[in-house]
């Protein structure tokens, strides 16, 4: 049996651990458009010369020889599902009986003015990205970031780091819009202002034009502003990577559409990570990537865990920029007939959309210490009732439950 | 695999396991008599929390068979062991991102308090040839070790 896989982020690395743990002599192989495997989530400390690219690697030591897995550098360019085979932009041709393609996604760079042809423009999604980003960080000075969502942030954290000058611009209001409330992203917005970051909020960039010499030099907003720069970083979204797919027959839409086993339209080929579209983060992508090698391996059923994706909660997120911590789940804004909760000072903010005894959403910043329950109560709609008064001081002990070999189980 | 077995009938909530625990991973060198509780340095991997009704509720981590915290990791520094079956933290490739801290299902985990760079986790006390020392430290016997 040769299992191929097509990436080696999140999804793709978990996928292949789990296969090789189900099967001692499988074929795995791998092809990946990385130079070497990183984890995209640690590219600031890259960019801050916090971490070298080798440290950015999130597996094992000697994970590739230990596990026998190979690994064909190169760009997956077309997949012909009926001779079961991957062309690469090489023009080499790898067969395999069963596929993943665990591709992530890309930045969208939008057509905004000469943004998508200058060649000091860039996404932040690839350690190719940040490496071309931090040769041009050298001599650039002025750095316009597009974009202040987690992304844009990242990038702004790193290269604060290198003492650059940077602008933030945003079309929403307020920083981190799809993370955070009014209250949560003032308090990193200050953060970052007083390290020098400039944000210019409620803004969109109208138009930038390529000097003769191919680079954009500034940028001009829709208030009128002009905005210098020497390099852009647009951190305005991303898209699944599955252009490559067209004529394949696999069905894709917005992502690769999988069922909850993570097999696509076309049999023995199957889908995980952001490239499904079903997710964007980590944790996710781990474990379509594992559920999809389970399924790989024909293995339907196996205690203690899933092999179905079941566990689709995704509105959930971490961040840590400054040393303030902050974990924000489930529904951001309240809707009308919400009862909302807060509680504050000057080291904290806790606030819980609650809805029928029910906890929508919840932002805690500045003390997530023991906040894993959380995600467990909302995405499981655990019924709080009457214990809106200790809400925030909810523990585990609340739910406590022993079952067998002594795991713990939740019981309410 | 080795899990450390809570009977909370048992427990009358003096927390020596939290002290314990805090002992064994001080910084500094001394015995319990001299280790500073209010010191924020000195955390609990363990905690002991008092239900409504009074009684006590003992939440340690449980080296899960499946362990969630693993699964959000996103530097590599979380790994299940698959000789010993525990669930290790390695500070040096931590990127202090706390997905795992999110992740936990029963809150076992947090930054540390002092640098919000680390993460405080169960290590079933690998340094003193992994007997924990909250274990040895309950005088109730509402946790022992067990082979599960
Ligand atoms: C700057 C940044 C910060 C982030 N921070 C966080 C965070 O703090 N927490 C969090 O949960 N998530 C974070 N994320 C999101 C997280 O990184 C992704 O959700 C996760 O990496 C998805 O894993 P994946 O395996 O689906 O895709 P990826 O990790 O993107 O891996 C895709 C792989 O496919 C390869 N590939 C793509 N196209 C081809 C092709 N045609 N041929 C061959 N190989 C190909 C790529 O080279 C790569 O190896 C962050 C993302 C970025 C960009
Ligand atoms: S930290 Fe939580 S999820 Fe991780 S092993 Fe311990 S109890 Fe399980
Ligand atoms: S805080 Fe450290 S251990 Fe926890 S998920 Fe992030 S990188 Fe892994």
């Amino acid at each position: 049996m040769r299992h191929v896989i097509i990436g080696t982020g999140a999804a793709g690395i978990t996928a292949a651990a789990e296969i090789r743990k189900q099967d001692k002599d499988a074929e795995i192989l791998m092809i990946s458009s990385d130079s070497q495997v990183h984890s995209r989530c640690m590219l600031h400390k890259y960019l801050s010369h916090e971490r070298t690219a080798g440290e950015l690697d999130f597996t094992e030591e000697g994970f590739f020889e230990k596990n026998n897995i190979s690994v064909v550098n190169g760009k997956a360019a077309a997949i012909d599902t009926e001779m079961k085979t991957v062309f690469l932009e090489s023009g080499d041709e790898i067969a395999y009986n069963r596929l993943l393609i665990a591709t992530g996604a890309d930045s969208v760079i939008p057509p905004v003015g000469d943004l998508r042809k200058a060649s000091n423009v860039f996404g932040l999604r690839h350690l190719s990205d940040a490496q071309k980003i931090d040769a041009m960080a050298e001599k650039a000075q002025n750095i316009l970031i597009i974009g202040a969502g987690f992304v844009g942030l990242d990038a702004a954290y790193g290269l604060l780091e290198r003492r650059k000058k940077v602008t933030v611009v945003e079309m929403a209001t307020r920083i981190l819009p799809l993370q955070l409330d009014e209250h949560g992203a003032k308090a990193y917005q200050e953060l970052f202002e007083k390290e020098g970051v400039t944000f210019r909020l409620g803004r969109r960039v109208q138009d930038a034009v390529c000097g003769p010499d191919g680079q954009i030099h500034s940028v001009e907003l829709d208030s009128g502003e002009s905005v210098p720069c020497d390099m852009i970083i647009v951190a305005a979204g991303v898209r699944p990577s599955a252009g490559f797919l067209e004529n394949s027959g696999i069905k894709a839409d917005r992502g690769i559409e999988v069922t909850s086993r993570m097999e696509t339209s076309v049999k023995d080929v199957y889908a995980a990570g952001d490239v499904t579209g079903l997710s964007g983060i980590w944790p996710n992508a781990m474990k379509q990537g594992k559920t999809a090698a389970l399924n790989m391996c024909g293995v339907k059923q196996i205690a203690g865990a899933d092999t179905e994706y079941t566990d689709t909660f995704c509105a959930k997120n971490t961040m840590n920029f400054f040393g303030l911590v902050t974990l924000c789940l489930g529904a951001l804004i309240p809707e009308e007939g919400d009862e909302v909760l807060t509680e504050e000072n000057k080291r904290i903010y806790r606030r819980a959309i609650l809805r029928d005894g029910k906890v929508r959403g919840i932002l805690l910043q500045g003390d997530i210490s023991n906040s894993g329950i959380w995600q467990y109560i909302i995405k499981n709609e655990i019924n709080v009732s009457g214990k809106e008064k200790k809400l925030f001081r909810l523990t585990f002990a609340d739910f406590f439950g022993v079952g067998e070999r002594g795991k713990y189980v939740w019981t309410f | 695999m080795r899990r450390i077995i809570v009977e909370y009938e048992k427990c009358d909530g003096c927390k020596n396991c939290s002290v314990a625990c805090m002992q064994a991973h001080r910084k500094t060198p001394g015995t319990v008599y001299d280790l500073n509780l209010t010191d924020p340095e000195n955390e609990s991997r363990n905690f002991i929390y008092q239900a409504d009704d009074g009684t006590y509720r003992p939440v340690f981590c449980r080296h899960c068979d499946e362990p969630e915290c693993v699964m959000s990791c996103m530097s590599g520094a979380l790994k299940k062991d698959a000789d010993s079956g525990l669930v290790t933290y390695d500070e040096k490739r931590c990127a202090s991102c706390f997905m795992c801290v999110m992740n936990c299902p029963y809150g076992v985990l947090k930054p540390d308090r002092v640098t919000n760079t680390k993460v405080i986790k169960c290590d079933f006390c690998s340094q003193d040839g992994g007997e924990p020392n909250c274990v040895k430290s309950c005088p109730k016997g509402a946790i022992h070790v067990e082979e599960v």
